[in-house]
């Protein structure tokens, strides 16, 4: 494991790629889990927030929740070609997640690809507590 | 976990009900093999895999096993058609990830000549679409007409020839593909990406071959000493990946529906039989007909940068391309029985033997081409399906040299122009469009592919035909 940026620690497997995240609060946990992907997918340096996009998610547990909301990002960086920098959860409950993403059409000279994300994985997923407040652990099919 | 030697080339991992197992799990390795695969959790993904309702026979593991998620990559697992289950996990992300191999009417003297031209003009011509846009935008209904006829539509569509598709798995289509189980998002994300590699450890190879094994099955394949080949490796781009997301987040409640418990929710399977098994195996092939159009659209520009360099009567023609990651109903002779089963292939590759009425003509006598990638330093390999793979495998065999090293473990003290630099030294010229393609994927992150295929072939389960050397690399 080793620190590839302040937001999130990339975590070593076989084929793939996972990342942990923290945040002091689920909601907040969820944004920067999404920002963490967003980053491993593309340059995030010089996205420019001039748009703000709405994303929303749903799920029968909180692992679900946090699968489909990935999901949800991926879609639209991979689908709409969106270039997403930070994102704000502003409606949390335990099964469902809506909230901004703030960015710009991809432009793929500005942001070019670090990496083609397939899909976000069950695989040793995880959402849990420590002495920082909430983690999660996530990995991705590259 | 209890890890019994069969023989040289085979272990097994005896069933244990308390544990949940409803099979052994059989396990293609030599000694040293055994050893690398036992350093990640691929062992354990196989016994998970022997769980699934209604598998039939062992949960397979081949020689280039390396951890997944959900099943292992390198796992072969059949399951009943009327009474068990399908698993998108046993699929994976990328449907109908595969390998497609050309012969040139070159000599790899005339292409080392021009190697860095050549390679400069597929990476223009080929696109890796890592940036968005691919070469080809496709509106709704042509996608949908794609979804169905897979191969043939791009070839209908003059982005190949006839013959292209003779010499393609299932022929390039699977048929009950039905594109209304493919969601508008996978349709949106697929629409502009065809023609397109991806990234990852996808690749195209221009390689030559260094040596012929088996002389009667190279010449059927059309293969000889010293010939071009390129290999292509790539596959539903994000309209499968998307299909993949779509099931399998419907799978958590359909599971709790049919009562199915499993140790990882990645393994999320529904019966065979059940509406959403259906919908998700219509969705499924329509995704694997996207990544046989799209392999059969990277020829046509394959073909447009070999003639941009050699001239226009060079000819580039298909020898075989198979898919590695793919569920398909075939039937199999098991304890003297024939079975109706769904074979899942996770980074593993059908290999029919000699008569097996699927085949081609052409190779109705040598049995089926086998397309083994190796890393990108080292060699590939051709082999023909055997015998033995009918008789214990479920006609399968591995589908590359298989990982050993995380992609971060791979960049550590490495730099992509030292690594360029080194293989250019063995005469390997390199181009890449991300960042860290090159990196992740050096040789060294990979087992050795002659140790995979020595365990195929000593088990009877392949042929080897022919080695291949790469010369030229463009990665995603």
């Amino acid at each position: 494991m080793h620190q590839s940026d302040p937001g999130y620690e990339v975590l070593e497997h076989a084929a793939d790629l996972g990342f942990r995240a923290h945040a002091p609060t689920l909601p907040e946990l969820f944004a920067r889990a999404a920002e963490a992907l967003a980053d491993i997918a593309m340059e995030t340096e010089g996205i420019e927030p001039r748009q703000t996009y709405w994303l929303a998610a749903e799920g029968e547990s909180r692992e679900a929740l946090l699968v489909n909301w990935l999901s949800e990002v991926l879609y639209h960086l991979d689908g709409r070609q969106l270039a997403l920098r930070t994102f704000h959860v502003k409606e949390f409950t335990g099964s469902r997640i809506a909230g901004e993403a703030f960015g710009e059409r991809r432009d793929p000279a500005r942001q070019p690809a670090k990496l083609v994300v397939k899909g976000v994985t069950w695989h040793q997923l995880r959402i849990g507590q420590d002495q920082r407040g909430w983690f999660c652990e996530v990995f991705l099919d590259v | 976990m209890n890890l019994e030697p069969i023989d040289r080339f085979r272990y097994r991992v005896p069933r244990d009900a308390a544990r949940g197992m409803r099979s052994d799990v059989v396990v293609y390795a030599g000694e040293g093999l055994l050893e690398q695969i036992r350093r990640d959790k691929s062992l354990e993904q196989a016994v998970n895999v022997s769980m699934l309702p209604g598998i039939v026979g062992p949960s397979l593991a081949m020689p280039d096993i390396h951890q997944g998620y959900g099943f292992p990559i390198g796992g072969v697992a059949a399951t009943d058609w009327r009474t068990g289950v399908v698993s998108p996990g046993g699929v994976g992300f990328d449907i109908n990830c595969g390998v497609r191999l050309l012969r040139a009417s070159v000599g790899a003297d005339e292409a080392r000549a021009r190697l860095r031209d050549l390679v400069n003009q597929v990476f223009r011509d080929v696109p890796c679409g890592t940036g968005g846009e691919g070469p080809i935008a496709l509106t709704v209904a042509d996608l949908e007409e794609l979804l169905v006829e897979g191969s043939a539509w791009a070839v209908k569509q003059g982005y190949g020839e006839p013959a292209d598709a003779e010499f393609t798995e299932a022929r390039g289509a699977l048929a009950g593909a039905d594109p209304n189980q493919v969601s508008a998002r996978a349709k949106e994300r697929g629409r502009h990406q065809l023609g397109t590699i991806g990234s990852g450890n996808h690749f195209l190879e221009v390689q030559y071959v260094e040596r012929v094994e088996d002389e009667a099955a190279a010449r059927a394949m059309g293969l000889e000493p010293g010939q071009v080949v390129v290999l292509v490796h790539c596959g539903s781009r994000g309209l499968g990946h998307q299909v993949c997301t779509d099931f399998l987040a419907r799978m958590g409640a359909a599971m709790k529906k049919y009562g199915i418990e499993l140790p990882d929710r990645q393994l999320a399977c529904v019966p065979i039989q059940s509406e959403e098994g259906q919908s998700y195996l219509a969705a499924m092939r329509a995704a694997a007909n996207f990544a046989w159009a799209n392999r059969q659209a990277i020829l046509h520009f394959l073909r447009g940068a070999f003639r941009r360099i050699f001239g226009q009567q060079v000819q580039l023609e298909v020898v075989y391309d198979v898919c590695h990651n793919i569920a398909k109903r075939e039937r199999h002779r098991m304890d003297g029985r024939e079975v109706d089963v769904l074979v899942h292939r996770k980074g593993a590759t059908r290999a029919f033997p000699p008569g097996h009425p699927e085949l081609p003509e052409a190779y109705r006598g040598v049995g089926q081409p086998v397309l083994v990638p190796g890393s990108m330093g080292t060699a590939s390999w051709v082999l023909a399906g055997a015998e033995g793979s009918m008789r214990e495998t479920f006609g399968s065999v591995c589908h590359g040299a298989g990982r050993l090293m995380s992609r971060t473990a791979a960049k550590k003290g490495r730099t992509a122009s030292e690594v360029k630099k080194d293989l250019e030294a063995r005469g390997i010229f390199v181009r890449g469009e991300t960042k860290d393609g090159i990196l992740e994927e050096v040789p060294e992150a990979y087992k050795n592919v002659d140790e995979v295929i020595e365990v195929v072939a000593g088990a009877g389960l392949a042929r080897k035909v022919a080695r291949l050397r790469p010369m030229g690399v463009i990665k995603g």
